[in-house]
Parts: structure tokens; sequence; C-alpha cells
């Protein structure tokens, strides 16, 4: 039931990646087509501390952390186990892999407060 | 006893089973594909965080690296992460559905010649993977090689 509940995870975090890993190369790639901006300007230091200071951005970016990373995370921890492996080695793996995705989270988390939270103007 | 009994770790093949499945059918090609794309984008998701990390050290450092990634070499792996992204996301979807039921027929009885469900699939699979080269194409080129 554990393992059914994790795959259905992995499954739902499908069409939210989609959408928001879609919004983030919009704007980071494409804001000639959908900003009428260029991609260097989109890119700029200004640019990117001004992008961060609205809340629907930081919650998008932490919503696509949390799914991208499981999504990620859980497809390695599917390839890992597939290896002849002894129980104590499985629970390695789950322990290692929760570890880094956590420690990978809370930068990203970090970050992205951190850019909320920026003076504009460097 | 029966030795030949499956356990949660009696993978016979041990790392060669991580790519080699037997019976290369398209299907497999891409499975091998949804594995390696996976690893990439994975990988490449927590370098581009701990990379993007670097706007905490001003804006010179967050310059240093814009210039660097606007080099020709990072183009080319940006483009090949695309490639990576727009395969990964498109036979994504396919396994989606295939996984919730779609496309697979009704069942029926198993009478000679037998229809497999990847027969009955297969169509999708090529509209996919069409749709996958035309947004590598068309998308990324316009992306990165104005």
């Amino acid at each position: 039931m554990r393992e059914t509940r994790l795959w259905s995870l992995h499954l739902l975090a499908i069409p939210f990646i989609l959408v928001l890993l879609g919004m983030h190369l919009a704007i980071m790639h494409y804001a000639p087509v959908f900003y009428g901006m260029s991609v260097e300007r989109a890119r700029e230091y200004a640019t990117m501390i001004e992008r961060g200071k609205s809340i629907v951005q930081f919650i998008l970016y932490i919503l696509l952390l949390i799914t991208g990373l499981y999504h990620g995370l859980y497809g390695l921890r599917g390839i890992l186990r597939e290896l002849p492996l002894t129980p104590t080695m499985i629970r390695v793996v789950d322990v290692g892999i929760l570890l880094l995705g956590l420690a990978i989270f809370a930068l990203g988390t970090y970050v992205t407060w951190w850019t909320f939270n920026a003076p504009l103007g460097g | 006893m029966n030795s030949n009994k499956p356990t949660a770790y009696n993978n016979r093949l041990g790392l060669k089973g991580w790519v080699y499945g037997g019976r290369y059918t398209f299907e497999r090609y891409l499975y091998l594909g949804h594995r390696l794309s996976g690893l990439g984008l994975i990988a490449y998701m927590v370098l581009h965080i701990v990379e993007t990390a670097n706007r905490m050290r001003g804006e010179q450092a967050w310059v240093g690296l814009m210039v660097l990634f606007a080099s020709p070499p990072f183009k080319v792996i940006e483009y090949l992460l695309f490639l990576a992204a727009v395969f990964h996301a498109m036979n994504g979807v396919r396994l989606l559905l295939i996984e919730l039921g779609f496309f697979l027929g009704n069942p029926k009885e198993p009478v000679y010649p037998y229809s497999t469900s990847v027969m009955r699939h297969r169509p999708l699979t090529y509209l996919v993977m069409l749709l996958a080269g035309l947004l590598m194409f068309f998308g990324g080129s316009s992306m990165f090689f104005k």
C-alpha cells in the first residue's frame, strides 16, 4: 500500500511539472515570445530579483521544487532498487535519497526566500 | 524449494538489467531513452538549484555565471537538456496514458494470431514521438539557435 501511494504521487506530480516547467521555460527561454523581452534581459540580475518578489512566482517555484524533486528522486530510487540489494542496502538507498531530496529542497527554498526578500537594485 | 522464486532483490541481471531488457522493440529503446534522459534531468535539476544559488553572492557572481552559460559549449549542453526534457515529457505522457489504461483496446479472447497491447497502442507511440520530434526541432531551434 505504501509503494502504491508513492507511485501514485509520482504520477500525480507529472501534470504539475508539465505546467510549472512549461511556465519556467516560457519565462527564462521564450521571453521574446511571451513577454516581448530578450532572453538576455530576462536573465539579468535585476530582472531576476524583481521577478522573484512576486508571491505567485514564489509559490509556483516552491511547488515546482517539490514536484520536480519528488518525481526525479523517486525515479532514481526505483532505478537503484532494481540492483540486487539486501534489505539493509535498500534502506540505505531510501534514506540517502530522502536526505539528498531534503537538502536540495532546503537549499532551493532558501534561495527562493532570499530572492523574495532581497533588496531591489542588488 | 523453488530457487527461481523471484524476491525483492533477486535481480539476476544485476547492473546489466538496468539497460538490457531483451526483445529490443521500439518501445524498449524508448524505455532506455526515458531512463537515461530521466537520470540526466534529475542530475541537472540538482546542479541547477546549486548553481542558481550563486545569486546570493551578488550581481558580479551572477553576471559571470550568465556569461559562462552564453558560451557555445553551454548552449549545446542547454540544447541537449532541452531535447532530453522534451523526450522525457512526451514519452512520459504516453506512459501515463498507458498506465491509466488508455489506447490499449478492449480485452479480447486470446485467439491466434495474438494481438498485443503494445501493438494496439503503437500508433499512439509513433504520434507522440512525431510530436516530440517537431517540438525538438521548432522549439529548440528557435530557442537556442536564432
